[in-house]
């Protein structure tokens, strides 16, 4: 059967607004849009949880592209995604192989690379018989990328696979490729993240990054900085460990889950899940900063009692 | 002459598998006589976890599975309260149900659409339908486009679960909001409505197009009603505490051999995991023998489990970086499956069908449940209790060579993620973990041999699966698919070689239920005083 681009943009319910998009941008992704031979997209999956997939399926707008459904069909041409694609084996490697034949893709990865036990702790497939490591399918599909994003923290700067002892030596995508990498910070991203990322990049826009590789767009200005709590010493939860002074994320006016909720809304301490130095070696409650100069309150401040 | 096809990946799960199928002719028709199961990545999270807080385990442990993080969540804020000896007020009972819930809804949602429907479907020409192998597509044009539509407002409806489930976890996947002693959200009123219409949509989804959409797949594919039957032995913890002792659940615990329907007690001290193919150092046990001392390789309970990893080069009879857990030595499938059939809601049979309907029907029973608990919050109630990390006491030897014992504290989370049991073992010396282990369900589900030689559960279930085409063979995937792996969650690695304090617990609290005790200190807790080589089981 054939469903064309275009149909599928009914099932994906297109409307208008958001995204902070132009209207001049907005008639050009509608260009984008109508190409169906969208940019190639690898998406690998490495030392991760899987957590920044389906944070990117819980994407949701009112303007194009308006869900993950339709960045999926209408936007890219998601060659190779693990969880989504229909081949399995020697198949859904050929895809890979046919994409790095053809060079010019988008490589985004998700997960750490692991390094130990010479790539031995992570596999990404079998290829004529050949195991190939997670570590030598990245190195190797780099090398012939347009653009290399990393999504999340683990491929970032190596997250919490990395923490403590690092057992698998995990590394960055970076450091595994030397190649640069723009890095969609988050434990998981938020889906707006991963999207308007995608988004700059179908528009040829520039797009600003700092120090660490990530889009100042998003990650430009620390929670604190827009937090409804900053104000208020007996709200602020920075003396229970809260991490949002030191966080550059826009979470507080992003929100999460369509705006059901985040995490300080929810009375919990942000521990700095965008940041590189995720997740650290101490508590993820210890008390870091301090912006009212109040008393550090220890855990059971946080807990109802008697 | 018999064909070994191996398939890696293995698609559209969570994480890491290949999988290795011998084909060969029986009886006039192909099929496979052989299987090996092979998880592909290793993380390390139990060495990841040691030494930190212990108030990070349910921060840490849910990165396990960015799919089912909230029962990482929930197993570890379960295993906290009893190192605490607390108990979570009402309102943080239900929020983490609610949580959980909406987690395991999503997840069985995208299971049927996204996961496994795809092995069924001649989808549209582009992608994530395309490419695909063309063998053995059952559905007409009209059920074709009606499974592609719902493909769609399925990821509108496993997103709305998550919605509401992020009213009370903060935000999903990763909910920052369970704690050991309860929960940081204050529900309100306006956030109970909001829950209610979201999920109500879910409700309504479930019942009106995804049962319906997995009875039609399950009748196109009766085969598959025989196909994928494996060991039949049925594992579940239960989960969905009604009450706060857990004396009631929504989910029952209890276990099954050869899909009878005499359902009987968990006991965990039967739970031993084995190493023999899996790419660990085996460990070993010695044991007087007449006048000699026998060092002996043995199964862990994972209560005193130790593991290190070794190079996959260098212990080339192994084959994945699973474990193989076993209850009473015996390969157990864990899953919705399991679980339904232990709470006697669905004991129709066990196949890769059964598992699709079990799932569906299971979603529609905690969706409903969710709906009823939501209005059990009370408003003006407290939302968590104090909670304290026992201190521990050394106690100095007399006996040069004798080391001073020092006491640690250990306790069990249980609880079930969407693809079945799942179960954290926690000790905490000085204040920070010392021990952690993590039995998961797809570590039952997928595991490799064990000691005799008995296949995993998933590797059991493959043999006799007819294979049209070796090329393109979507009948293996389809067995694999009914279990829903989750290749993150099942390899793990526990702690290190005991450095400073070399014990393992004696024996820890009694069986089935996992409940705190008071002890010298005034917690609760398991106290534990430490002495070797117990909990083991000979190979």
């Amino acid at each position: 059967m054939e469903i064309s681009r275009r149909d599928f943009l009914k099932y994906c319910g297109l409307t208008a607004a958001a995204l902070g998009l132009s209207t001049s941008q907005l008639l050009l992704l509608e260009e984008v849009l109508a190409n169906p031979d969208g940019p190639t997209v690898l998406w690998l999956q490495g030392s991760g949880c899987t957590g920044c997939s389906i944070s990117f399926l819980n994407y949701i707008a009112t303007a194009a592209p308006t869900s993950a459904a339709d960045i999926l069909i209408n936007n890219i041409n998601l060659a190779y995604h693990p969880n989504l694609m229909s081949l399995a084996g020697q198949g859904a490697a050929e895809v890979a192989r046919q994409a790095y034949d053809a060079g010019g893709y988008i490589l985004a990865v998700e997960g750490g690379v692991p390094t130990a036990f010479g790539g031995r702790a992570c596999w990404a497939w079998s290829y004529n018989g050949e195991d190939i490591t997670f570590q030598q399918a990245v190195t190797d599909l780099a090398s012939r990328a347009s653009t290399l994003l990393s999504i999340g923290s683990c491929a970032g700067f190596g997250g919490i696979p990395a923490a403590g002892p690092n057992p698998t030596q995990v590394q960055s995508v970076k450091a595994v490729t030397g190649k640069n990498t723009i890095n969609i910070a988050g434990c998981p991203p938020h889906p707006d993240w991963i999207v308007y990322t995608i988004v700059q990049l179908l528009l040829g826009n520039s797009l600003p990054l700092d120090a660490y590789s990530r889009p100042t767009a998003i990650f430009g200005q620390t929670v604190h900085s827009t937090c409804p709590r900053r104000n208020r010493e007996e709200s602020c939860l920075a003396p229970r460990g809260c991490r949002g002074p030191g966080t550059f994320a826009n979470c507080p006016t992003v929100q999460w889950n369509n705006k059901a909720n985040w995490c300080v809304n929810a009375n919990a301490p942000c521990y700095a899940c965008t940041e590189p130095s995720f997740p650290g070696t101490a508590s993820l409650y210890t008390v870091i900063y301090n912006p009212h100069g109040g008393t550090n309150l220890n855990c059971n401040s946080c807990h109802d009692d008697d | 002459m018999s064909t070994i096809t191996t398939i890696d990946p293995v698609t559209r799960l969570e994480g890491h598998l290949k999988i290795q199928v011998t084909v060969d002719m029986v009886k006039g028709v192909q099929q496979v006589i052989d299987a090996k199961a092979t998880g592909t990545l290793f993380r390390g999270f139990e060495n990841i976890l040691l030494n930190r807080h212990p108030f990070d385990a349910q921060h840490i442990t849910q990165r396990i599975c960015g799919v089912c993080p909230v029962s990482h969540g929930m197993a570890a804020v379960m295993a906290l309260d009893a190192v605490c000896g607390v108990t979570a007020p009402t309102n943080a009972r239900i929020m983490r149900n609610l949580v959980l819930g909406a987690n395991l809804v999503d997840s069985h949602i995208l299971h049927f659409y996204h996961l496994s429907a795809p092995d069924f479907l001649d989808g549209p020409n582009m992608p994530p339908w395309q490419p695909s192998w063309r063998v053995d597509k059952r559905f007409n044009t009209d059920q074709t486009n009606a499974l592609v539509n719902n493909y769609v407002t399925a990821l509108n409806m496993r997103r709305l679960a998550h919605e509401a489930g992020a009213i009370f976890g903060g935000r999903l996947p990763h909910p920052p909001t369970f704690i050991a002693g309860g929960f940081t959200t204050r529900p309100t009123s306006a956030g109970i409505t909001k829950f209610k219409g979201l999920m109500g949509q879910v409700v309504d989804f479930i019942q009106n197009t995804f049962i319906p959409d997995a009875q039609t797949l399950a009748a196109t594919y009766a085969d598959y009603r025989q196909i994928g039957q494996g060991h039949r032995n049925l594992l579940a913890y239960g989960c969905f505490d009604l009450n706060s002792s857990g004396s009631s659940r929504l989910l029952q615990r209890g276990q099954v051999v050869d899909g009878s329907t005499a359902v009987q007690a968990v006991n965990l001290q039967s739970i031993s995991e084995n190493m023999t193919y899996s790419w660990y150092r085996t460990p070993l046990s010695v044991v007087p023998l007449d006048d000699m001392m026998l060092s002996i390789p043995v199964s862990q309970n994972p209560a005193v489990g130790v593991t290190n990893p070794v190079d996959p080069a260098a212990k080339t009879k192994a084959y994945s970086w699973l474990k193989a857990p076993r209850y009473n030595g015996l390969p157990y499938e864990t899953g919705p499956l399991a679980r339904m059939w232990v709470n006697g809601d669905y004991q129709a049979g066990i196949s890769v069908m059964d598992r699709h309907l079990a799932r569906a029907a299971e979603a529609l029973k905690v969706a409903q449940a969710m709906l009823t608990w939501v209005d059990q919050i009370n408003l003006s109630g407290r939302v968590s209790v104090s909670a304290n990390i026992p201190t521990s006491t050394t106690i100095p030897s007399t006996n040069p060579n004798v080391p001073p014992v020092t006491t640690s504290f250990s306790a069990i989370g249980l609880t079930e993620a969407p693809r079945g049991a799942l179960g954290h073992w926690l000790q905490v010396t000085d204040g920070k973990i010392s021990r952690y282990q993590i039995v998961t369900p797809t570590c039952w589900n997928a595991s490799p041999r064990d000691n005799r030689g008995r296949r995993g559960p998933m590797e059991e279930a493959l043999i006799g699966t007819p294979v049209q085409d070796l090329q393109q063979p979507v009948e293996v995937v389809r067995v694999i698919h009914s279990f829903d792996p989750c290749l993150s969650c099942a390899v793990h690695v526990m702690r290190p070689e005991a450095g400073r304090k070399i014990f393992t617990l004696a024996h820890y609290h009694g069986g089935d239920e996992v409940h705190s005790h008071n002890h010298d200190h005034g917690h609760h807790g398991h106290e534990h005083h430490h002495h070797q080589n117990h909990g083991h089981s000979l190979e």
